[in-house]
């Protein structure tokens, strides 16, 4: 049977760094894309994706056998990412920051296949703010349960479901702007 | 039950991991609630829309990089590994006995003056350094070489990784880069083969076999990245291979775009 993440991490924290190759094959499509539908920018999310294994690498003695390793692996992205939205806009805390992620770059692919929808979808997301952005993602795209989203975020998990519901709701009202032109 | 409570179902409800009883719940309550009926249709449509944007995968560069810090780090942990042995030597070596101390001195002086008449008789240093650093040059070749050849793609990738820290690589690397780029089943190999090839593009034969490799490939994004490379180092010999790709018609539009514009900026 293949080793759990969690096995895989013990063996990275207790020295045999190579078992870190298995985990950069698991997760590295999926932190990719948990960057990419943040910030718009490929070459930023292939640098975080890079920055994350740093991070594991440099901080792999704290991880504790009774982690979840996803949890502990998405901990580490969302301050990876919030260390990149520090470094692009340095005069503005956090919270304030709205997503209108700047000058995403033409997705080739979708770009050729031509689907209009999707592009609409992904600009609905570019405009809601970075944190109601991050809840979706996490939990529409990196398959997180809402009680490991509430153990990351730190908050309850009744709160998260509240989160989701108002992030989609927001969504929808962006993306039916956006569909009827009233946004350009 | 209240709009509130029911609204905190539906992440659950729209997961599917609602249990019968919530369903029912929520069911019960949207028949005689239009606002809620209408909030959770427009949930649902556009938790489907989400759907539709495609994964994306991450250039093969991102797998070369991993694994280039990943052999940094294993040669940290042996660097660190060999003081720690050398301290446990320290230790040993550590008297607290002042007699013993001063004839192990003596010792260690001889020692030390018999090492420096054999090293002066023989072999310079500087030498025995260039040798032991050709040796683990030629080792990563090899290593680099053996893992191009091995079926799976992360192995490959992880040749092509060992590639670009040999800082003098042999014409037998180069063309196991050059077979990878054009023949390897997988592109993220290709793309990592194209990068890794970057820091070699001043050795004769790099550029001209990535103007050939233009015409073999037919995936959209090593075509990018060889046009990349070559309006990267203004390779004249790209225009004609370019010009030829565009008038083929066989290319993306958006491989098309880039050519074009590959074209005008060499020209620059």
């Amino acid at each position: 049977m293949a080793p759990t993440d969690n096995e895989l991490m013990e063996d990275v924290r207790d020295g045999r760094v190579e078992k870190l190759a298995v985990l950069f094959e698991r997760y590295q499509t999926m932190l990719y894309n948990f960057f990419l539908r943040l910030t718009g920018n490929r070459a930023a999310s292939e640098d975080l994706v890079q920055e994350v294994f740093i991070r594991i690498l440099k901080y792999r003695s704290g991880y504790l056998s009774e982690s979840r390793f996803n949890v502990w692996l998405f901990q580490i992205a969302r301050n990876a990412h919030i260390d990149y939205l520090r470094k692009q806009k340095p005069a503005l805390p956090l919270d304030e920051k709205h997503a209108e992620t700047p000058g995403r770059e033409p997705l080739p692919e979708a770009a050729y296949e031509a689907d209009r929808e999707a592009e609409l979808v992904r600009r609905a997301l570019d405009r809601l703010p970075v944190n109601k952005r991050e809840i979706l993602v996490l939990f529409r795209f990196q398959n997180l349960k809402l009680r490991e989203i509430a153990e990351l975020t730190g908050v309850q998990v009744g709160t998260v479901k509240a989160q989701v519901h108002r992030a989609l709701k927001d969504l929808s009202r962006v993306y039916l702007e956006l569909q009827r032109g009233d946004l350009s | 039950m209240t709009c509130e409570k029911i609204q905190e179902k539906y992440a659950d409800y729209l997961t599917g991991d609602l249990d019968e009883a919530g369903r029912a719940e929520v069911q019960a309550h949207i028949l005689g609630c239009q606002a809620c009926r209408e909030d959770l249709e427009n949930l649902t449509v556009v938790w489907a829309k989400l759907g539709v944007l495609p994964e994306e995968q991450p250039g093969g560069a991102v797998r070369a990089r991993f694994y280039a810090l990943l052999e940094d780090e294993k040669r940290k942990a042996a660097a660190a590994a060999v003081p720690q042995a050398r301290s446990r030597l320290a230790d040993w070596l550590t008297f607290r006995r002042p007699a013993f101390a001063a004839s192990f001195s003596v010792l260690l002086l001889l020692l030390g003056l018999g090492a420096g008449w054999f090293l002066s008789a023989g072999r310079p240093g500087r030498e025995s350094y260039a040798a032991l650093s050709r040796e683990v040059q030629d080792m990563r070749q090899q290593v680099a070489l053996s893992l191009l050849n091995d079926p799976s793609a992360s192995e490959r990738i992880q040749g092509v990784g060992y590639t670009a820290e040999v800082k003098d690589p042999s014409d037998t690397t180069l063309a196991a880069l050059f077979k990878a780029v054009d023949a390897d089943p997988n592109p993220n190999v290709r793309l990592a083969a194209v990068d890794a090839l970057y820091l070699f593009r001043d050795r004769p034969g790099v550029r001209q076999n990535l103007v050939r490799s233009l015409s073999v490939q037919s995936y959209p994004l090593v075509q990018v990245a060889l046009i990349d490379f070559l309006v990267e180092v203004r390779e004249a010999r790209a225009v004609e291979a370019l010009k030829k790709l565009i008038e083929a018609g066989e290319l993306t539009p958006d491989v098309k775009k880039r050519a074009e514009q590959g074209l005008r900026q060499i020209a620059l």
